[in-house]
């Protein structure tokens, strides 16, 4: 039996991955698309759609995951090239996350006490989740897409009543290419397409899976779309400085009333669901390094990307800002290449294959 | 070894071997052939002894053989012994063991006959409408429960010895044509593996059914009401029965049993949906409100509304403790005086609840010793925790841990440790069924029963979050 349903890959792209966008992302992409932030945000999620095609057709008829098939097309050193690649994809698409939320955690949760130790053991949880199968990631979407759902609607409830929608009027209004720009510094936060390359041959591809799939995808973006234009009407001309977009956008109606922040409820729920995601790239890292150094002892490859992780965030616990600069600013291609072109081309070899295979029968 | 035609040797065997002074060895005579009756005093009844052992014995006539020596007694309950082994096992088991000079056998007379508990209403589960019986320490009672419940030839008993010096009677109850047969087989391959010399309650068993061994979380169901396990098992699990016990043990275990009563299957729809979120919502506040309550004080004040911040700082003036303090040690005196009220006499109980929970309390925080807000939602937190009392042991742990990290980290920690529960509870299996199904992995067709209590008639078919056969519950068209 395989570890996961067409369900749970469904309810996957909708509990993690559009929540990752709504911390800083909002802010990093108005500072250059302003009113426009909204498109270059759905232009990253088109990019990501045209990459899941591909990935899900070769999920159709896959007997076997995706390292069997690497080996099987590019043979066992080209398997474990592309592993390498994708280790250090992985490695580097956690540096923005985690280092956001650190942000977060301490500005705006603990304004008291402002330390590094309470955001530590997000590490413990991501240690042990590397240790556990793909299938505790179907069951954990099983539970929190209605998590993430739920947030979503009551933040997005309670930011509506100080929203101004003309704000973001005229559409297109800064150019083209403020748009492009936007786009190009969001790529670290998209490319989440190759998580569900790697779910190949480990779910069961029901009936009319790859149109589910596309719909829950589908979803999710209208979640991330509707989230930045709801921002922008709140924040327009200052959005850019609202680099804690999550905490800052409901506050305004809940704050003077009897019950008091409230709406923290939508966020804690939206927070829940994200420390989930955020373990999403450890786990794979830690499956790519058991896999590229054949490692046979259960617990090294976790300890290995867990530690080398939180060193990263250590060493840059300073530098936070200017890191994301670097990594928004010079790696766009570098995602681009392997989180949207590298998938298109490696599925289409996959579909390839397995067409030959079924026809050798 | 075996026994032989000489009584003499048997007796002499036996002798050795049973040197204790309840056992009692009686000489009579059949038919002229000298024989020995050898039975337990207190476990036997001696009436029906009398009825149908010695009165038959006395007025046996004609020739003794090996033929008619069996036939000469009317007890529906007799077999033949061919061993020393099984004879000793026989008659500590209660029955009485006739052997005879020139017969290569005994005979075992079941006639056990010891005192019993009343059947009663469990304590741990009473319901207003419904069956009231409950098991008891009797395994043939219980047994007898079973099959007044279910009529079925399906309804297997299959019984197992267990314990060096207890020779405890463990059986195997389930319906055959529903639970799968590797399960039955797996349960009982487990219950054969355990070696102990005592089994003294069924709790001993479930401690070796358990595949986490260092799981804080229950891993085995269990039940003292017959109608619960009759639909348990209806539902494809196997129950465990342990002489002396009245707590039958099921496999499979699903966390959302425990926030199923057994009222709701005896209420309307609706009250029993309303009653189970209440006990889900219960839970939270009694797993999460100490510990939400003094991180918000701590960290997060941010959270908390301004006139209720008010109140807070005006009731924690001059409390000597830390906020995570203060909420550790009234928990920690919560957690005493439960202690305490279960195991004190029940007429010294009043007493205790009286001084505990109104001088105790009320002192504390007239004295400033408490603030009153940390008084009421250790006393809230402590009350809802017993709308499951079946999780309480767990929940009280996990309370104070969740206590502690929130204390310590603050609401990012508290979640995270929520994060690990639930990935933990979530990859975890009991006996090839997920705990926490059917809402992860997310079974709909199961949440009739789960998210909420469906109408009898939407009960088509049997969980699909169990293992088991036979799927369909209500025929098709009856409907």
């Amino acid at each position: 039996m395989k570890q996961l349903k067409t369900r749970q890959v469904c309810f996957f792209l909708i509990a993690f991955l559009p929540i990752t966008k709504f911390f800083s992302l909002p802010s990093i992409i108005a500072s250059h698309a302003n009113e426009d932030l909204w498109i270059s945000a759905l232009l990253c999620l088109v990019l990501d759609f045209i990459t899941l095609i591909p990935i899900v057709i070769a999920c159709r008829n896959a007997n076997k995951n995706f390292f069997e098939l690497l080996e099987d097309c590019l043979g066992r050193a080209g398997a474990k090239i592309v592993a390498v690649f994708y280790l250090i994809f992985f490695f580097v698409k956690t540096i923005l996350p985690i280092n956001e939320q650190k942000d977060y955690i301490e500005f705006t949760l603990y304004t008291l006490k402002p330390t590094v130790i309470y955001f530590l053991p997000l590490f413990l949880l991501a240690f042990y989740i590397c240790f556990k199968k793909l299938r505790v990631f179907g069951r954990l979407s099983d539970i929190f897409w209605m998590v993430t759902l739920n947030g979503f609607i009551a933040l997005i409830a309670l930011s509506i009543p100080n929203a101004d929608f003309s704000a973001v009027l005229p559409i297109g209004a800064r150019g083209f290419s403020n748009v492009i720009k936007g786009s190009f510094r969001a790529f670290n936060w998209f490319n989440d397409c190759v998580f569900i390359m790697f779910f190949i041959g480990n779910f069961d591809y029901d009936k009319k899976a790859g149109l589910k799939i596309f719909l829950s995808f589908a979803l999710g973006a209208v979640m991330v779309v509707v989230f930045m234009i709801t921002f922008y009407a709140i924040f327009s001309s200052i959005a850019f400085r609202q680099r804690f977009a999550l905490t800052e956008m409901s506050k305004y109606t809940t704050v003077i009333s009897n019950l008091g922040r409230f709406d923290y409820i939508g966020i804690f729920m939206i927070l829940f669901s994200n420390v989930f995601a955020l373990c999403l790239p450890f786990y794979f890292s830690s499956k790519l390094l058991k896999y590229i150094f054949n490692i046979n002892r259960l617990w090294v490859a976790p300890t290995i990307t867990v530690l080398s992780q939180l060193f990263i965030v250590l060493f840059l616990y300073e530098f936070s800002v200017t890191f994301e600069r670097v990594i928004t600013n010079y790696f766009s291609f570098y995602f681009i290449l392997l989180g949207n072109i590298l998938p298109i081309i490696l599925s289409i070899i996959f579909i390839r294959r397995t067409k030959y295979a079924i026809k050798k029968g | 070894m075996k026994l032989s035609k000489n009584l003499d040797e048997n007796f002499s065997l036996l002798k050795k071997a049973l040197v204790s002074d309840d056992i009692t060895f009686l000489d009579l005579e059949i038919a002229k052939s000298k024989g020995v009756l050898v039975f337990i005093n207190d476990l036997v009844n001696k009436d029906t002894l009398g009825e149908l052992v010695l009165r038959p014995a006395n007025s046996f006539k004609g020739k003794l053989s090996e033929k008619t020596f069996f036939s000469a007694f009317l007890s529906p309950e007799k077999k033949k012994i061919l061993n020393l082994g099984e004879l000793i096992s026989d008659l500590l088991l209660g029955n009485a063991i006739l052997i005879v000079d020139g017969i290569s056998f005994g005979l075992s007379f079941g006639l056990k006959h010891f005192e019993k508990r009343a059947i009663t209403e469990p304590p741990t589960s009473t319901v207003i409408k419904g069956p009231r019986e409950g098991f008891v320490e009797s395994l043939s009672v219980n047994v007898s429960m079973m099959r007044r419940k279910l009529k079925s030839t399906n309804l297997i008993f299959e019984n197992l010895t267990i314990g060096e010096y207890s020779a405890t009677t463990v059986s195997v109850c389930y319906i055959k044509g529903i639970a799968s047969k590797k399960l039955v087989e797996k349960v009982k391959e487990q219950i054969k593996k355990i070696k102990i010399d005592a089994v003294l309650d069924s709790s001993y068993i479930s401690k070796f059914l358990n595949q986490h061994r260092f799981s804080l979380f229950k891993q085995i169901g269990n039940t003292e009401k017959p109608d619960i396990l009759a639909g348990k098992i209806l539902e494809g699990r196997v129950a465990i029965f342990v002489d002396g016990s009245p707590i039958a043990l099921t496999v499979p275990y699903l966390l959302i049993e425990d926030f199923q009563s057994a009222s709701d299957y005896y209420n309307s729809s609706y009250s029993a949906t309303v009653s189970r979120y209440i006990r889900v919502i219960s839970v939270a506040l009694a797993l999460f409100l100490p510990a939400l309550f003094v991180s918000a004080e701590l960290f997060h004040l941010q959270l908390i509304p301004l006139s209720f911040l008010m109140t807070i700082v005006n009731s924690i003036k001059g409390i000597p403790l830390s906020p995570s303090y203060e909420m550790f040690f009234t928990l920690l005196i919560f957690e005493i005086l439960n202690e305490a009220s279960v195991r004190m006499p029940k007429y010294v109980g009043m007493v205790v609840s009286i001084v505990g929970g109104l001088v105790l309390g009320e002192t504390a925080v007239n004295a400033g010793i408490i603030s009153a807000p940390t008084l009421m939602i250790v006393a809230l937190s402590g009350i809802c925790l017993y709308t499951v009392p079946e999780l309480e042991q767990t929940f009280s742990i996990l309370r104070i841990v969740f206590l502690l990290i929130a204390g310590t980290l603050g609401i990012y920690g508290l979640m995270i440790a929520v994060a690990l529960l639930v990935v933990y509870l979530t990859s975890f299996e009991s006996y090839g069924s997920p705990l926490c199904a059917p809402f992860s992995p997310l079974i709909i067709e199961d949440n009739k029963d789960g998210l909420y209590k469906g109408f009898i008639q939407e009960f088509e078919f049997r969980p699909k979050s169990l293992n088991n056969k036979n799927k369909r519950r209500i025929k098709k068209g009856e409907l």
